[in-house]
């Protein structure tokens, strides 16, 4: 028997359960990793009983928007998970068709997480660079076979299409999402929110004329240009329009997307997300985003019930993604997914993107999840570890990996070497954010891998070993232009002189 | 390496200053942080989207001033952006003499 095999009776919580309107104290059974009974009666013989009486148990959530891969990523994408109580995460847009690949090879069974990908449009994903990923020409070479072909043998991997709704070419690049979107089979979801800081027009309303019952439209209550409130602090009837044909709203609180003030506003007018999403990344999770039970918190505070709240991160979200088959509820025979937390009660200062805060005399504290049966205590800090969130090259000297390269890896880069020497790039290609180049080092990374016949998980890990302390995951074009030229060339002829030695 | 003149930050006296400290250098307006190995001027408002370093952490056992709005971290050392490839941010050396500060962009 192993550890999530084990038979376990959650014993006095008081059970929400939104997708069967369980609301009260009762016990959950978790045998052979499934939900075995919902109900009070005597334990099976030799179960382990939970003692989970003053807390809260609810279906395992489900935050349908996190970056825990690329470069807004993490180190230790189960630090943003499963020990903040969220078992299923959906990666929202870090690779796209030109790095899907790289995507699975990194992250397939990298987590205790369940994660699905929605991926971007744009072929290299999310630049993460300067904001210029809304120049039309970044969604150059879109290539419809390859979509189709990547979902066939990855299949439910997928669970929607994402798209930003922004830059300076009308609605064309949105009804290019919505039609390879309908394409794949796939719900659109679009990001509104910062990107309208760019200059442009105000094509991102379009998105509300254009999204259709299913789709998804994040950073609902941002405060940037475009918002989904006029001068008067009234909502846009385009807005109920687009609710009212069943698109969906999310949340995607994030690090720019979330004002207390446009909140309360469009709250008070009954326009509220359908789902609650945390848009954790490098860059908000330590602050002002926190965790997905912090967002939770800002809308109990914003007057919603823990019931709304709950149905929000549980059958909601697994409903939009079509999981619900496997996770948002405590329905018998459902994968044993489960969340248990507190409510805590004192002063709590709960703060916008914008520096606004509000206090709240109570939050949202998980204490455990359980995965798949597996149980994993909470630890809401291990995310805020400055080695899991800040991406910082090794400049002055060789990661300790690096040494671990095998025989094959090392060969690999010093082919790599050679074939990156042909390209020139310097700050300027990041600074201008030059795509081409991008592409070049990316093409030459898979010429070279293809041509040694190394596979590409050990050939992605050989290059960041070379150059990096902590694991992070990155699309491999981005993360060699982000490099400084002398210093990666440098570093690749070090690194490999060891294979000579050895040789 | 001299990046420039020294400009005296008047208005700041160094037996009394409370660090983070504003102060102008010429046109520019710089704040200076006190790390533990002196004192270190950084442009006051964040390349990325103008919020004030005033509010900055040091971090990195001293080496770097992270934007708490967006946490995107810079070297002192150079004003390099660390986690944010393709920003800078000017940086200041900063001196104390005969009883008053000076300051000059970091060369």
């Amino acid at each position: 028997m192993t550890e999530a095999t084990a038979t376990r009776v959650l014993r006095g919580g008081h059970v929400i359960d939104p997708a069967t309107g369980l609301d009260r104290i009762v016990d959950i059974t978790l045998q052979d990793g499934k939900i075995a009974a919902v109900g009070d009666g005597p334990a099976p013989a030799g179960a382990e009983i939970v003692d989970l009486a003053g807390h809260y148990v609810t279906p395992g959530w489900v935050d349908l928007h996190v970056h825990a891969y690329g470069t807004l990523g993490f180190a230790d994408p189960d630090s943003i998970g499963i020990y903040q109580g969220v078992t299923t995460f959906v990666e929202a847009g870090g690779p796209g068709i030109g790095t899907l690949d790289e995507f699975v090879a990194l992250m397939e069974g990298r987590t205790i997480t369940a994660l699905y990908a929605g991926p971007y449009l744009r072929p290299m994903g999310i630049v993460g660079l300067n904001f210029i990923e809304g120049d039309i020409r970044s969604l150059t070479g879109i290539p419809i076979a390859e979509w189709m072909d990547f979902m066939k043998a990855h299949p439910g991997l997928l669970r929607y299409l994402k798209i930003g709704a922004f830059g300076s070419y009308g609605k064309g690049p949105l009804k290019m999402g919505k039609g390879l979107a309908e394409t794949l089979g796939l719900p659109l979801y679009v990001h509104i929110g910062e990107h309208q800081q760019q200059k442009g027009d105000d094509a991102s309303y379009e998105i509300f004329r254009i999204a259709e019952a299913g789709d998804i439209i994040t950073h609902l209550y941002h405060n940037n240009r475009t918002g989904v409130l006029d001068r008067d602090g009234k909502v846009l009837p385009l807005v109920k329009d687009a609710e009212r044909r069943g698109v969906l709203f999310d949340i995607g609180f994030g690090g720019y997307n979330f004002a207390w003030s446009v909140a309360e506003k469009a709250y008070a007018q009954d326009l509220v997300p359908h789902i609650i999403s945390s848009d954790l990344q490098q860059f908000n999770v330590i602050g002002p985003t926190f965790s997905l039970a912090n967002v939770m918190s800002i809308f109990l505070r914003l007057g919603m019930s823990l019931n709304d709240v709950i149905a929000r991160v549980t059958t909601a979200p697994a409903k939009a993604l079509k999981l619900d088959d496997r996770a948002g509820s405590l329905k018998v025979g459902l994968p044993a997914d489960v969340t248990v937390f507190r409510i805590e009660e004192g002063a709590f200062e709960l703060a916008d993107t914008y520096n606004s805060s509000r206090t709240a005399d109570r939050r949202i504290m998980p204490v455990m999840a359980f995965k798949g049966g597996r149980r994993i205590d909470s630890d809401m800090t291990r995310c805020q570890d400055e080695r899991n969130w800040l991406v910082q090259i090794a400049e002055t000297h060789v990661p300790a990996a690096a040494e671990r390269l095998t025989p094959a890896q090392l060969a690999f880069l010093a082919a790599l070497r050679g074939a990156i020497a042909g390209i020139q790039w310097d700050a300027s290609s990041v600074e201008n954010f030059d795509l081409w180049k991008a592409i070049a080092l990316q093409d030459a990374f898979h010429a070279v891998r293809r041509a040694q016949d190394l596979a590409l998980k050990p050939a992605l890990t050989a290059v960041f070993d070379c150059f990096l302390d902590h694991p992070f995951t990155m699309q491999i074009g981005l993360f060699l232009l982000r490099l400084d030229r002398t210093l990666a060339l440098a570093r690749l002829e070090q690194v490999t002189a060891q294979r000579r030695k050895v040789a | 390496m001299s990046g420039g003149e020294w400009h005296r930050l008047d208005g700041l006296d160094p037996a009394s200053a409370e660090f983070p400290a504003r102060a102008r250098v010429g046109s520019e307006a710089i704040v200076i942080f006190k790390t533990g190995t002196g004192l270190r001027g950084v442009q006051r408002l964040c390349p990325h989207q103008r919020a004030p370093l005033t509010n900055g952490v040091i971090a990195g056992n001293g080496t770097m001033i992270r934007c708490p709005q967006h946490n995107y971290l810079f070297r002192l050392a150079d004003g390099k952006g660390v986690n944010c490839p393709g920003y800078k941010l000017a940086v200041y050396d900063v001196k104390e003499e005969d009883g008053a500060l000076y300051a000059r962009p970091a060369g």
